[in-house]
């Protein structure tokens, strides 16, 4: 049977905690495997089943909740952290998740219907202008 | 269970963890990733002082600088990249470096191809492992008592025995039957220093034959070359503390390692190509009608630059020797150019994958020839050490950590 | 539409994607099958010898086999991609997207193929992410 997993990251800004998400799943009643983890949960199964559930979850706090994929499954002794520490994926879905903040936000924006601002596309300085102020500061 | 820290780029890319950690598993360890907060990894860049571009660099860095600091415990430290990164191989040496200079660890670094040679890999891992559980042992400096090194080498048996701190009878042989050849030799090395077999408080083997030997033997020390040779080499050499590059090219393979007080931290071997090694020395010796014990004081009347070479190889490259014989060029150039053709296929096959250190010590059978010697001393643009008996250096450390089982 | 993700493995960008209605091919995906063959027993990855070899249809054999393996995993998303949004400057590119000549070279295969591509900075504060999230929406809406 396919397997999907994923991971499933709370903002920092959302007021939902990863046992709220465990046990919403729980609820759920569905066929799947839901672990808690410190930045949200790890869910798996197969993959329509983990669609439905993610969709339901993400009503929760449409803006709170993000995922992606997993390419390990549950458990795997290969990316387990307690066998070996931390894999490089780890530093990396640390600094995503601390940015969700920024995304909560622009995510806010984009829904409201706001455009993009130009994009400050800043030229280096001339030479000359900086030469004027290396000799002011001489 | 021993830890080892891995700090690495590529390896789960290019097919090759799973090697290694079945290495490290067979040598009773265990690969493991130093915890880094992400929050972390900036300062210890800054800390380090090298700013790659590769997050999985900064990573490796951020990791390293943990366990300098004390942060994460671990018992040794694998540092590995990529074979032909530019980037990745700056970080490697210098974080070996910054491991060494903060940490009593010991540590091997290693550069792979995704046709990364598993007997290769394992004999580092053995290497760490003896490192981490030998520590006190291989830290002897002197040998103590009455004691025998045997090198059982897949060309010569070599045996050597030792009373307080001085070679005091030795002796070799082309090896034949493993046992034969070395009890042959061991038993001359005795009669030459006067002593009987009851005499000897300690045996240690080293080589392709030392676990046959060391059982026949009783041996207490049954020991991988690397370690061994490295210490070996170091007390002949009397530089048994700093750094150093050990270059072994032998009749049929060769090794250069790198050592930082008399214990190995990087080495790359050899074996695949004739043209690098004493074979192809004897090849030219038969041509040129010479012993190849005398190919080198025939080479040192040469000139290496008079004869056109097209090729390392021992088949192709031997044809330009004797073609160059024909044109009526001397044998002391023909000499000269084939001991500087296998020095210099020795540096582009394997001392362009370790950092060459100072000094360099040239041990191995082909470092009787004197010509090797002065070639390998052109191409690195330094002369390497000779020490005495260099080509004993894997029976003066079997000798000499042996005895370290003497005391206590 | 099918949407190459790059960094392939980055959450915002996976999320964002399947957000706006569209599938994001991400390398996770492709790792998910790899792990699940039980025929190659190649641990963590299941990356092979046979892999790395495959990568030479990206990549000369004169580049590092680490360059090599990433490309064979994920040079297929690139070629069957329909569009793609490509994010510069992502400052936490580990692990698998550790290598940045793999992902200089994944960016120029991205452009050389010509489809619709989207290119943003990885935002530091809010105003960025305000700029980068609203044009992805917009790229995102905008594909047929």
């Amino acid at each position: 049977m396919k397997r999907e997993t994923r991971l499933i990251v709370i903002s920092p800004l959302s007021e939902i905690t990863p046992d709220q998400i465990t046990r919403a799943v729980y609820a759920m009643g569905h066929e799947v495997t839901v672990k808690e983890t410190c930045y949200g949960a790890l869910l798996e199964g197969p993959p329509e089943t983990v669609k439905e559930v993610m969709d339901d979850l993400k009503k929760m706090d449409p803006l709170g909740i993000y995922s992606k994929i997993r390419g390990f499954p549950l458990g795997d002794p290969n990316r387990c952290r307690a066998q070996h520490g931390s894999r490089p994926g780890f530093s990396q879905l640390q600094r995503e998740w601390q940015d969700l903040a920024l995304v909560e936000k622009g995510l806010q924006c984009a829904l409201r219907g706001e455009e993009a601002e130009e994009d400050d596309d800043r030229a280096p300085m001339p030479v000359k202008e900086l030469q004027r102020i290396c000799e002011e500061v001489e | 269970m021993i830890k080892i820290a891995q700090l690495s780029c590529g390896t789960e890319y290019s097919g090759v963890q799973y090697e290694i950690e079945k290495a490290s598993r067979s040598v009773g360890a265990k690969m493991v990733h130093p915890d880094v907060e992400t929050s972390e990894i900036d300062r210890c860049i800054r800390e380090f002082g090298f700013k790659p571009v590769s997050a999985q660099l900064k990573l490796m860095i951020a990791r390293a600088v943990h366990l300098a600091e004390g942060r994460y415990d671990a018992d040794a430290v694998f540092i590995a990249s990529c074979f032909r990164c530019a980037e990745g191989a700056l970080v490697r040496n210098e974080l070996r470096r910054y491991i060494q200079e903060h940490t009593d660890l010991p540590v091997v670094t290693y550069s792979f191809t995704e046709r990364m040679k598993a007997n290769q890999l394992l004999t580092r891992m053995e290497a760490l492992v003896t490192i981490v559980s030998r520590k006190e042992l291989l830290a002897r400096e002197r040998q103590i008592g009455i004691t025998a090194g045997i090198d059982s080498g897949s060309t010569t048996t070599k045996s050597l025995v030792m009373a307080d701190n001085k070679i005091v009878g030795m002796s070799w042989t082309p090896s034949g039957e493993v046992l034969e050849s070395a009890e042959s030799t061991l038993n001359d090395a005795l009669e030459q220093a006067g002593l009987k077999m009851s005499d000897l408080e300690a045996i240690g083997t080293t080589g392709y034959g030392r676990y046959t030997v060391g059982k026949k033997m009783d041996a207490k020390l049954v020991q991988e070359e690397l370690t061994t040779n490295s210490k070996g080499a170091v007390w002949l050499a009397g530089r048994q503390q700093g750094e150093a590059t050990i270059l072994d090219i032998g009749g049929m393979d060769n090794k250069a390692i790198t050592v930082r007080d008399g214990i190995p931290d990087n080495f790359t071997m050899g074996g695949i190509c004739a043209g690098a090694s004493g074979r192809f020395l004897e090849i030219v010796s038969r041509r040129l009608k010479v012993e190849v014990t005398e190919l080198g004081a025939l080479a040192d009347d040469g000139d290496w630059r008079a004869i056109n070479m097209n090729s390392y190889c021992s088949v192709f490259g031997i044809q330009d020797l004797v073609t160059s014989l024909a044109e009526g060029h001397t044998r002391a150039d023909v000499a000269a150019a084939a001991c500087h053709s296998v020095a210099e296929q020795i540096y582009e096959q394997q001392l362009q994958e370790i950092d060459v250190r100072d000094p360099v010590i040239q041990v191995g059978g082909t470092s009787l020839i004197s010509g090797m010697v002065t070639a390998v001393g052109d191409i690195l643009g330094k002369e390497p050490i000779v020490p005495p008996r260099s080509q004993y250096i894997g029976s003066v450390g079997g000798a000499l950590l042996s005895s370290g089982f003497l005391e206590g | 539409m099918k949407i190459f993700i790059d960094p392939p493995n980055s959450l915002i960008l996976f999320d964002l994607v399947e957000r706006f209605g569209h599938e994001p091919l991400s390398v996770m995906a492709t790792i998910q099958e790899r792990v699940d063959n039980l025929e190659i027993d190649m641990p963590p990855m299941n990356v092979t010898l046979d892999d790395v070899k495959k990568g030479l249809d990206y990549a000369g054999i004169e580049v590092p086999s680490g360059i090599r393996g990433r490309l064979a995993v994920w040079g297929p998303l690139i070629d069957n991609a329909e569009a793609a949004i490509i994010m510069e400057d992502a400052p936490y590119s580990f692990g698998c997207v550790g290598c940045h000549r793999t992902n200089l070279l994944v960016e120029f295969l991205v452009r050389k193929r010509g489809i619709p591509t989207l290119e943003i900075n990885y935002p530091h504060e809010e105003g960025e992410a305000r700029n980068m999230v609203i044009k992805v929406k917009e790229f995102l809406e905008g594909l047929q």
